[in-house]
């Protein structure tokens, strides 16, 4: 093969493959070509993102492990401790959603238990395209299913999610997995650090086969017309193995027969061996020929980038190997020791006692090419100089259909059909699931509550992109102080399109230093991710989607509702307001997103504080924050059980028309409702956001200032039949 | 208290959360491995946790009933002694054939998470005798109960079922939701008690389950 071939064949640029040359001081050779495709790929190496990722707001107190393992760990005092991780699994779930979004979940599992903790919990973040874009009802029902089929069988509650639906995604949607991990006390925390002269290096799990050889370099690619080629590089997953290989990990990890370990995820046992060897600063000495096949056909270069799902590698003593292997095959599961640590730092591969090479791990993780891609400095985008950023709606009747209209419109509708298919109970700790703002779930032994929120809401992103990655982490934060909760670190998954283009490589920056300002102000780490960057299709982008899940704890158990359940009660508002727009109602209406205003990263940390603390000072009995299409569908959001709600503010909030207060976004506000006797506990305080009364719960309407007044069961109709109009083959 | 073993298949995933429901109620609970006979006597009731037992691989259930510790629990079964099956332990429950009927994928194709409400159509001494009524919630993708009409009539002539769905979550025949055996000492459900110990889970009806 001549070298263009070659370059083409393993997507290695001609510059890479020049500073290849110079590290090795000649030509790569055989087997060489692919582990620097594998490795070098931006899946593996982030080499388009990392100079900005090293710039996140990334320490705490709190931070046990940071980046650079396969997720990162707080402290929650009490001797808890959780890792957590939000990883993308876009491409393969293109090509194909079932497989692709299954072993998204079990991949993002892997990295939690490998870092010796027990999962616990899993999110999703979603965007598809138009429901009548090419293929999207099949890829919204592969998708939801594959997360089901895979998350349920293992057995992990899935508590949170966030859908969203976009043209931007008709060709490329995203599919990113949460999941988090608990230690209790006394449970030690695991890294890939391979150490130990002598060290045997255990493979585990299941067999390797010929799926998702290339994966990592095809998940760096933008798609074209050729998708269907692409499609034996996805992965077939199979919850069943996972859930023994978590069961057999944790044992012996807890049997302290485990040194250090790693999965194998992206380019398979090629990332899990170079990283822990890299990561140890030891060298590795590996017989491929004793990798455990499903085909017996297998090259060794398609061993070491196979894909194949539910696999570990581990370090552990050679007088601990007849123990460790006890317990993996009591869960039915191979052990096989495939070779052994060695002093110096180099690897060296063998196929049948000849070697295939030898060479220095540090060569292709630590000294991967970094590029510092051009961009330009932020601007802001969609400006106006009125503080009125509202789309106009005339009479009264109107705003009762534009109301139910929201309800029933893909953006704002139910989501049931796609969280009823998720086990959200297994484990028997979930205090709240997916139907409510925040997933919660109990810490069994200090009896304290934790939180899942996740965010970024993609037409902020459409607005600005700096003030969007702020909203990323701000928006969820205060979803969590909503509810009493603590933010305290984030993991986020950034995706964005082809990085080699300068607006988008900008939109990357602005984000992700949006991202990195609420953090800090918020003192809420960033401790792990991934970046998914040419999210494209024939040249169109995906809108850049930094997803983030934040975690957050709670004292009680108990805490506010996200619905109204008392008649009688005093309905607040909490606001302190620095960026006004038109949201997610004026791209509903087509008109163009517009804003006043801008988001001072401190202003908002502080409001977050504050409302944390007020709803843990006070008897808060439900809230919410105002997010998507503004106050009225939040109030309308609260209203959808049993207890209606009356509200009027033209005497309290006279500043404002109607269209603004109420279908315009108002960045930030939070909505609680509270007893007589809690309100006049508060009635004369002085708090350092706007509190105003603006209303009253009861009956079995929403009235809204004499202009909108609707009964519970049309709003209920309007919101929980919308999917099935959008997506009449799923309904 | 009572010493209650807690059948464990490679890929039962409620078994951590019926342990932590027996505690709750001042039970022992005692490690039954799906490997392994155990001695009777050594128990004074067992339950058979829900999941994905043997990966639903075949059909769900048919390899956990083939397994040593069913052999026991057949012969635990037989000897009067009580035995629950929730989930996935109801569906071996059937194929082991301790319990009548089977169940199949729900009606709609998808798996189902929700609250249901319950009726007691016969009580059921050793689970949960007194409740009348209950809220509990369901996650199953094969959990339909299928019968056929002359065994339908003879379970309801013998007063084997034991609670029905109000409003049928998965198609099941006369909305049922779980039966006995004729003795009336091995029960089976779909719903999850274990799920609803507490107020914080968002109900407390199954405590009276354990």
């Amino acid at each position: 093969m001549n070298l263009q071939e070659n370059l083409k064949r393993y997507r290695i640029s001609q510059s890479e493959y020049e500073l290849i040359c110079e590290q090795l001081g000649r030509p790569p050779e055989g087997i060489e070509w692919a582990l620097y495709s594998a490795l070098w790929s931006e899946h593996c190496s982030y080499k388009s993102s990392k100079v900005h990722l090293k710039k996140l707001f990334s320490k705490s107190e709190r931070v046990l492990q940071s980046f650079g393992e396969n997720a990162g760990v707080i402290d929650l005092g009490q001797g808890e401790r959780v890792a957590f991780k939000m990883e993308s699994h876009n491409h393969p779930s293109f090509l194909e959603p079932y497989q692709g979004a299954a072993t998204g979940v079990g991949g993002i599992l892997r990295d939690i238990f490998t870092m010796g903790a027990r999962p616990v919990a899993l999110g999703n973040y979603l965007c598809f395209g138009e429901p009548h874009a090419d293929r999207m009802p099949e890829l919204v029902k592969g998708v939801v299913s594959g997360i089901s089929g895979y998350g349920n069988c293992v057995g992990v509650p899935n508590i949170t999610g966030q859908t969203e639906f976009h043209e931007s995604y008709n060709g490329n949607i995203l599919v990113n997995a949460f999941a988090l991990g608990l230690f209790r006390p006394g449970e030690k925390v695991f890294t890939s650090q391979a150490e130990g002269e002598g060290n045997l290096v255990v493979y585990v799990g299941a067999k390797t086969g010929g799926d998702g050889v290339h994966g990592a370099s095809m998940a760096s690619e933008s798609f074209d017309d050729d998708n269907e080629a692409k499609k034996p590089n996805v992965q077939i997953g199979d919850p069943f193995f996972e859930k023994l290989l978590i069961e057999s990990c944790i044992e012996v990890m807890n049997q302290g027969l485990v040194v250090a370990i790693q999965d194998m995820g992206a380019a398979g046992l090629t990332s899990s061996s170079f990283e822990m060897s890299s990561n140890g600063g030891v060298g590795f000495d590996i017989a491929l020929d004793k990798v455990p096949l499903r085909d017996s056909r297998m090259t060794p270069e398609e061993i070491l980038l196979s894909e194949s799902q539910e696999r570990m590698l581990l370090i552990c003593k050679p007088e601990n190997l007849p123990a460790l292997k006890d317990v993996f095959e009591r869960w039915s599961l191979d052990a096989t020791s495939i070779g052994h640590v060695t002093k110096e730092k180099v690897i060296r591969l063998t196929w049948k006692n000849e070697e295939l090479c030898s060479i220095d791990p540090d060569n292709l993780v630590e000294n991967a090419p970094l590029y510092n891609r051009p961009y330009k400095k932020w601007v802001p985008q969609n400006r106006t100089e009125s503080k009125d950023v509202s789309v106009l709606v005339d009479d009264l009747q109107n705003y009762q259909e534009q109301l139910l209209k929201c309800l029933s419109d893909v953006r704002g509708c139910s989501r049931n059909w796609v969280y009823d298919q998720y086990d959200q109970r297994v484990g028997a700790q979930t205090i709240a699931d997916c139907r409510q703002d925040v997933g919660v779930i109990r810490l069994p032994d200090s009896e304290r509550a934790l939180s899942v929120a996740l965010g970024c809401r993609p037409y902020v992103m459409r607005l600005d992109s700096h003030e969007g990655g702020k909203d990323s982490v701000a928006f969820p934060a205060l979803e969590l102080a909503s509810k009493g909760f603590e933010a305290m670190a984030v993991t986020d998954c950034l995706n964005f399109g082809n990085p080699e283009k300068e607006e988008l490589m900008t939109e990357f920056v602005a984000s992700v230093q949006g991202m990195s300002q609420a953090c800090e102000a918020l003192n809420a780490p960033i401790i792990s991710g991934n970046v998914s960057l040419y999210n494209e299709t024939k040249d169109e982008n995906v809108t850049s989607t930094p997803s983030t899940g934040i975690v957050g704890l709670r004292d009680s158990v108990y805490g506010p509702a996200s619905m109204v359940e008392k008649n009688d009660e005093v309905v607040v508002l909490l606001s302190k307001v620095q960026l006004k727009t038109g949201g997610q109602y004026a791209e509903m209406q087509k008109q163009p997103l517009r804003a006043f205003g801008e988001l001072c990263p401190q202003k908002t940390a502080n409001f977050v504080k504050d409302v944390k603390s007020f709803i843990n000072t006070y008897e808060i009995s439900s809230s919410k924050v105002v997010g998507k299409f503004g106050l009225a569908y939040s109030l309308a959001r609260m209203t959808l059980g049993s207890v209606g709600m009356s509200v009027k503010t033209d005497e309290v909030l006279p500043a404002m028309n109607f269209s603004e207060k109420y279908f315009s976004e108002n960045l930030y506000q939070v909505v609680v409702t509270l007893s007589q006797e809690t309100y006049s506990q508060i009635a004369d305080q002085k708090f350092d956001f706007e509190l105003v009364k603006i209303g009253r719960t009861g009956g079995n309407h929403l009235n809204i200032d004499n202009k909108i007044s609707i009964p519970l069961e049309e709003l209920k109709q309007s919101y929980f039949t919308g999917w099935g109009d959008h997506f009449e083959s799923l309904a | 208290m009572k010493k209650i073993g807690v059948v464990r298949f490679l890929g039962t995933n409620c078994d951590r959360d019926i342990w932590q429901a027996c505690e709750a109620r001042g039970h022992e609970p005692v490690w039954l491995w799906h490997e392994d006979q155990f001695d009777i006597n050594t128990v004074d009731a067992v339950i058979i946790p829900g999941g994905f037992s043997y990966g639903d691989y075949l059909r769900c259930g048919a390899i956990a009933a083939k397994s040593p510790v069913m052999k026991s629990v057949t012969e635990f079964a037989k000897a009067g002694c009580p035995v629950l099956g929730i989930c996935n332990g109801f569906q071996i429950l059937c194929e082991v054939g301790l319990l009548p009927g089977v169940l199949v994928a729900n009606d709609h194709g998808k798996f189902i998470d929700t609250w249901v409400e319950l009726k007691q159509e016969n009580a059921c001494q050793p689970w949960a005798g007194e409740k009348m009524n209950c809220r509990l919630p369901v996650a199953h993708g094969e959990g339909r109960y299928q019968l056929s009409e002359q065994e339908l009539a003879l379970v309801k002539e013998r007063g084997q079922v034991w609670w029905s769905y109000k409003e049928n979550p998965n198609g099941s025949v006369e909305s049922i939701a779980g039966v006995m055996n004729e003795n009336k000492n091995v029960a089976g459900l779909m719903p999850h008690p274990e799920r609803a110990m507490f107020d914080w889970m968002g109900g407390n009806d199954g405590f009276s389950f354990f």
